[in-house]
């Protein structure tokens, strides 16, 4: 049904220009995304995963006529009603869940590991230096609001002020010894971390070692409890939902300031490192800068990512932040789109969801999820909604001229 | 731009790679307004001294002075920003990106909006055949147009020095002779002071002032075009 929906709003565009362009435009595939968000995560696994391989399938066949790329394109011109939309369907969007708990419960974990990921894709995508070692960053963003709340006693917003700082530093810390290195050593040199990190924290006495820190305090807002039961005319909604509702909040603004790094000076420097560093050094680029850059930004959100997960199951223990979980956060990326702000969310809830989805099947679950992947990496190795060419015009907002568009038009 | 007659000057410089001793005893001069060639055979380290002059291999001994100020530790990124720029094979164009962002990307140090847009019109006008592919992306150029992509864009800046760093590489000779009529086009109309590091021995002499012929890491003899063709030197088959 929603994939009708989806073949209307083309043909309505196809037919009338003036409606491809317009902000109603816009709203239209905002509603399309919502209502398929909500199908995917509401129905069983059946059927949410039949969803979503269609919606795949119908996107790259649709893509052939450079759809995504326009769709992008009417976003950035229709800026505003497009993050208004957005963020009034977000709003709108925990509620519908009503009672559902265990919905709810995956439905934040998508929305946090959409976090984490734009974290990671400023590391991965942006400036192409493979980070292994994002549920560390998670890691070190969950302990602080455990130690915080749980040790100290403290709000555990003071928690996650904490994480946030001692995210960046880490990930300044880390991102200094990647100067001297490059590629898979640099890889080896994140994996190295990561390892040591959740070795230290199951040895560590004081976090809790194997049994890890439980208890952590939820968070309030102006004494308003965000995780529990409210009834909402008449209907009892499970605990998440306020919760969601933060996470959500914080991921528009964190897609917003990763779409804003992305089209600033430093995200064309992130993109001229990844390709060719010495030519970026040329250009009179800081690359050293912009690495550690594009790895403090990154810890800050995936310490971001950490301190809402905390929040969301009460605990932080080892078992939570390993290797493993890095592993994941990577495929979200690259299954996304590496380098595309949208592309990853898209994937970081993709995963999410068919992981979550799979639960049942405990034992084909990590087949399924390889299988998965292994299809996507031959059928289209740049993710679902890739990197874009990146072109002149859509930065400085300059429309071109009538003779540019013509040449355009012309070239398409 | 200081007026200074040196525009770069180096003064027994060393580097090394690791242990293996790459350039020794390097002095040269470059004034202002020249085409200076440094010419020389393959691992002759002509490379090296390009990397040299922008920092980005560390000199072990001796001073590198540009307009009258010691950059001998600078980091290459602030001495591009006081007006050095390059074109080489190993500095090529960013492949993933439309033509017109890479040469933008080129003034990245330039601020100011309406100058940059000046300084675009003119890269177009200078090269035309940029203009008819300027949303088409870097890689998909052809050799010579990718060579032109990356002498446009180091003009963009208006350098004080442009170094050329074996810009006839794999080039079609028809395309090589227009790199070199661009080179002379530059120096005479733009005034810009150009190093060129070539192996093209007798095509570079033709375009330059002055010339330096580097072998095994060491300056072996310096002067005007006619003193190098007289002296004898390039008959040495290695130099040819």
């Amino acid at each position: 049904m929603t994939i009708m929906n989806r073949k209307d709003g083309k043909v309505n565009t196809m037919k009338n220009k003036k409606i491809y362009d317009s902000p109603f435009a816009v709203i239209l595939c905002n509603l399309i995304l919502f209502l398929l968000v909500y199908f995917v995560v509401m129905s069983d696994y059946a059927v949410s995963l039949a969803i979503i391989a269609v919606v795949i399938v119908a996107v790259l066949l649709v893509n052939r006529f450079d759809l995504i790329n326009k769709i992008f394109d009417l976003y950035i011109r229709h800026k505003k009603t497009a993050l208004i939309s957005g963020l009034i369907l977000g709003i709108i969007y925990p509620f519908s869940l009503a009672d559902n708990v265990y919905v709810a419960h995956i439905a934040t974990l998508a929305v946090i590991y959409g976090i984490a990921c734009l974290g990671l894709n400023f590391q991965m995508g942006s400036t192409d230096m493979t980070n292994f070692a994002p549920a560390a960053f998670m890691g070190i963003g969950a302990y602080s609001v455990a130690i915080a709340s749980v040790k100290m006693g403290l709000s555990p917003w003071i928690g996650m002020l904490a994480g946030l700082v001692l995210s960046g530093v880490f990930g300044f810390l880390i991102g200094l010894p990647t100067l001297k290195t490059k590629g898979y050593y640099l890889s080896l040199v994140t994996m190295a971390i990561q390892l040591a990190f959740t070795e230290l924290v199951r040895i560590w006495p004081f976090v809790g070692g194997d049994d890890g820190l439980s208890g952590v305090e939820r968070y309030k807002l102006f004494g308003f409890e965000l995780y529990k039961r409210y009834t909402i005319f008449g209907i009892r909604m499970s605990p998440q939902i306020p919760y969601l509702l933060l996470c959500i909040v914080f991921l528009v603004l964190c897609t917003y300031i990763a779409m804003r790094v992305y089209f600033s000076r430093t995200g064309i420097a992130m993109n001229t490192v990844a390709q060719d560093e010495i030519a970026a050094n040329c250009m009179g680029i800081n690359v050293s800068r912009t690495k550690l850059f594009a790895f403090v930004i990154g810890g800050i959100y995936c310490g971001l990512a950490g301190t809402l997960f905390a929040g969301l199951e009460g605990y932080a223990g080892p078992a939570t932040y390993n290797f493993q979980k890095s592993l994941m956060l990577i495929c979200m990326v690259i299954l996304g789109g590496m380098d595309n702000s949208i592309g990853v969310v898209v994937g970081a809830f993709i995963l999410a969801i068919i992981t979550e989805k799979l639960r049942d099947f405990a034992d084909f679950q990590q087949l399924i999820y390889g299988a998965v992947l292994v299809i996507m990496l031959i059928v289209r190795p740049d993710g679902i909604i890739p990197w874009r060419v990146r072109n002149h015009d859509l930065i400085t907002k300059r429309t071109p001229n009538i003779a540019e568009k013509a040449q355009l038009k012309s070239e398409v | 731009m200081s007026k200074t007659d040196l525009l770069l000057e180096s003064n027994g410089l060393y580097t090394s790679y690791g242990r293996i001793p790459m350039l020794m005893d390097v002095s040269f001069r470059l004034r202002e307004g020249e085409i200076c060639a440094i010419l020389g055979a393959n691992g002759a380290g002509k490379t090296t001294l390009v990397k040299a002059i922008l920092g980005m291999v560390k000199a072990d001994k001796g001073t590198m002075t540009f307009e009258g100020e010691d950059i001998t530790t600078m980091p290459t990124h602030k001495r591009v920003a006081k007006g050095i720029q390059v074109v080489s094979a190993e500095t090529g164009t960013f492949p993933k990106m439309t033509v017109e962002k890479n040469l933008r990307l080129g003034a990245y140090n330039i601020t100011d909006q309406k100058l940059l847009e000046e300084r675009c019109e003119e890269a177009y006008e200078s090269f035309p055949v940029l203009k008819e592919r300027l949303h088409q992306k870097a890689g998909t150029l052809s050799g010579g147009e990718r060579t032109m992509l990356a002498i446009a864009r180091a003009c963009i800046n208006k350098p004080d020095l442009l170094i050329m760093d074996e810009p006839s590489l794999g080039l079609a000779p028809i395309v090589v002779d227009e790199v070199f009529r661009i080179v002379r086009k530059l120096n005479r109309e733009n005034d810009m002071s150009i190093m060129l590091v070539e192996q093209n021995v007798v095509k570079s002499l033709g375009v330059s002032d002055y010339g330096y012929i580097i072998q095994k890491g060491q300056i072996i003899f310096e002067g005007n075009p006619d003193q190098i063709n007289e002296s004898g030197i390039l008959d040495n088959p290695v130099m040819s």
